[in-house]
């Protein structure tokens, strides 16, 4: 596995001189009746992509939640775009999620439509135009994602690649500034999950967008990130770059990248023999 | 144990204020939506309304027809005790316009439609569609429950009516063979005894009905936890609260509006 940087991490080096999209402070979350996240710190530059890391029950999801605004923060605060979320107005807030899109983990395309249909639906619902510019629009982002010609199928007909790529270009359409994806990898076998990787990459030159993602996958990670979070039982263990990253000293850390090499590096053979008791 | 009860309670409690908040918020966006530029979509509502009503038509015709067929059976036989069939027709058309009518079609929409309003909310939470609409900046309440809780109140009372129509007309045809009548004389003692009251009192209950489905079928479904087994669960939830509410209310309404 490759652990080389690409070259869109020299742009980590300009990021300071923008200003600021994200500031979390000292957010505590809950997820039902339990606390999730403890004291989180974090800001994010424009057009930065921030790749948001852990284990299983770390906390990225539930602080993903709170990023785009779907739970309102009680202790601390989150500013996006400027505005204090946990303030907005029913209005405001509206204003506000039109310059936010979000692919999710599954997708979350809605069965009941197609592909199309799907993207068209927040220009539908939230802007004014005539169902010619919509077709269009869609069509468009259908190609950003390399999903052209697709969007007469329903989102069941889908693969599993196809599904999220579908999700982005509905979470794309409105141009937004801020792009939030929940775990892109998952589920995909390394090829389309690579793809996706570009995928991202692409839209932040093209677009010039902000972009968090949250994943759990670290050669994704290290492929995409400007910089990386990695949080761990809810606290943030360190906020840096990837080379940062990949040398911090801190055994969490290690533990959390070498994990994953370690599986993929894993001899198929080596791993049969263990499983039959042989080695 | 009291614990357990205290706890189902207090949840109940919750429901019903989840329901209530429901119902307030759902006629906000009716009113206000248009001004707001989120108006709730005719085209919504208009499939709401084909899958409640115009999809169960086959349905409810054959179960009316069969209600009246089955009242006109049964009172023929205990007037009969009396000598007494040829007043058949009276408690016929009350029983079929004050009780029956709405009572079936509310049973039945509660195991047609409200399983299925369930069944969908349930499987968007999991899914994600519902935390989708929001990010997007569509409140789901405007975009799924304001269609689902207009299309009930409209159809369930339409379908009331219609059930209204079909089992005088059945209860009708057997009563005119058995007594050898004409069956416009049936109708002319029908509409003799009818009063325009007897038919609010069905049409009244039958909305009351509409909004009971349409939001337990809203809470059970927005409400669920788990995978698959949650949307069976909230969905069974959902056709045995929907049932257990419509035969009390209709007892409660029956108390109020009868003696």
């Amino acid at each position: 596995m490759s652990l080389e940087t690409t070259p869109t991490h020299a742009a980590i080096a300009e990021m300071p001189a923008r200003p600021l999209v994200i500031e979390v402070e000292h957010l505590d979350g809950h997820y039902g009746p339990r606390q999730i996240l403890f004291d989180v710190s974090l800001t994010i530059v424009q057009g930065e992509i921030m790749v948001i890391m852990g284990g299983s029950g770390s906390g990225k999801s539930t602080l993903l939640r709170y990023l785009v605004g779907l739970e309102r923060p009680s202790t601390g605060t989150i500013r996006l775009l400027g505005h204090d979320i946990g303030r907005l107005g029913g209005t405001a807030m509206l204003n506000l999620r039109r310059k936010i899109g979000v692919a999710f983990q599954g997708g979350a395309m809605f069965s009941s439509m197609t592909v199309a249909e799907n993207i068209k639906l927040p220009l539908r619902e939230l802007a004014t135009l005539n169902e010619k510019t919509m077709d269009i629009m869609a069509r468009l982002k259908l190609e950003v994602v390399n999903l052209a010609g697709f969007g007469h199928l329903m989102p069941s007909e889908l693969s599993g690649g196809m599904l999220k790529r579908a999700a982005v270009a509905r979470a794309i359409v409105m141009d937004p500034k801020l792009l939030f994806f929940d775990e892109p990898s998952a589920g995909l076998d390394p090829v389309v999950s690579s793809a996706l990787d570009d995928l991202i990459l692409r839209l932040r030159e093209a677009m010039d967008m902000t972009i968090v993602v949250v994943t759990h996958e670290v050669e994704s990670a290290l492929k995409i990130a400007d910089r990386i979070t990695i949080l761990d039982k809810g606290r943030i263990l360190t906020v840096d770059t990837v080379e940062g990253v990949r040398h911090s000293p801190d055994e969490h850390i290690q533990n959390l990248l070498n994990r994953r090499s370690e599986q993929q590096e894993m001899d198929a053979a080596a791993y049969l023999r263990r499983l039959s008791g042989e080695a | 144990m009291v614990e357990n009860i205290g706890r189902g309670a207090v949840r109940s409690l919750d429901e019903i204020g989840y329901a209530a908040a429901l119902l307030i918020e759902s006629a906000y966006w009716v009113a206000v939506g248009h001004r707001l530029r989120q108006p709730v979509r005719a085209g919504a509502v208009i499939i709401q309304m084909m899958q409640i009503g115009v999809h169960a038509l086959p349905i409810a015709t054959l179960l009316s027809a069969t209600i009246g067929i089955m009242l006109a059976i049964q009172s023929l036989y205990s007037l009969g005790l009396f000598g007494a069939e040829s007043f058949a027709h009276i408690g016929i058309a009350l029983s079929v316009t004050r009780e029956f009518s709405p009572l079936i079609m509310g049973i039945l929409i509660a195991g047609r439609s409200g399983s299925a309003l369930s069944a969908r909310l349930s499987t968007m939470s999991i899914s994600q569609e519902v935390d989708a609409l929001r990010v997007i900046g569509i409140n789901p309440v405007r975009f799924l429950v304001a269609p689902a809780l207009i299309g009930m109140l409209v159809m369930v009372p339409a379908l009331t009516m219609w059930s209204n129509l079909v089992a005088l007309g059945a209860s009708g045809l057997y009563v005119a063979g058995a007594l050898q009548i004409s069956l416009a004389a049936y109708f002319d003692g029908v509409i003799e005894v009818l009063a325009t009251d007897d038919l609010m009192h069905g049409l009244g209950k039958s909305a009351l009905f509409a909004v009971l489905i349409a939001l337990i079928g809203v809470v059970n479904g927005s409400l669920v936890r788990g995978g698959a087994e949650g949307v069976g669960s909230a969905t069974t939830k959902s056709v045995v609260q929907s049932i257990s509410a419509i035969v009390i209310t209709d007892m409660i309404f029956a108390f109020i509006t009868t003696r």
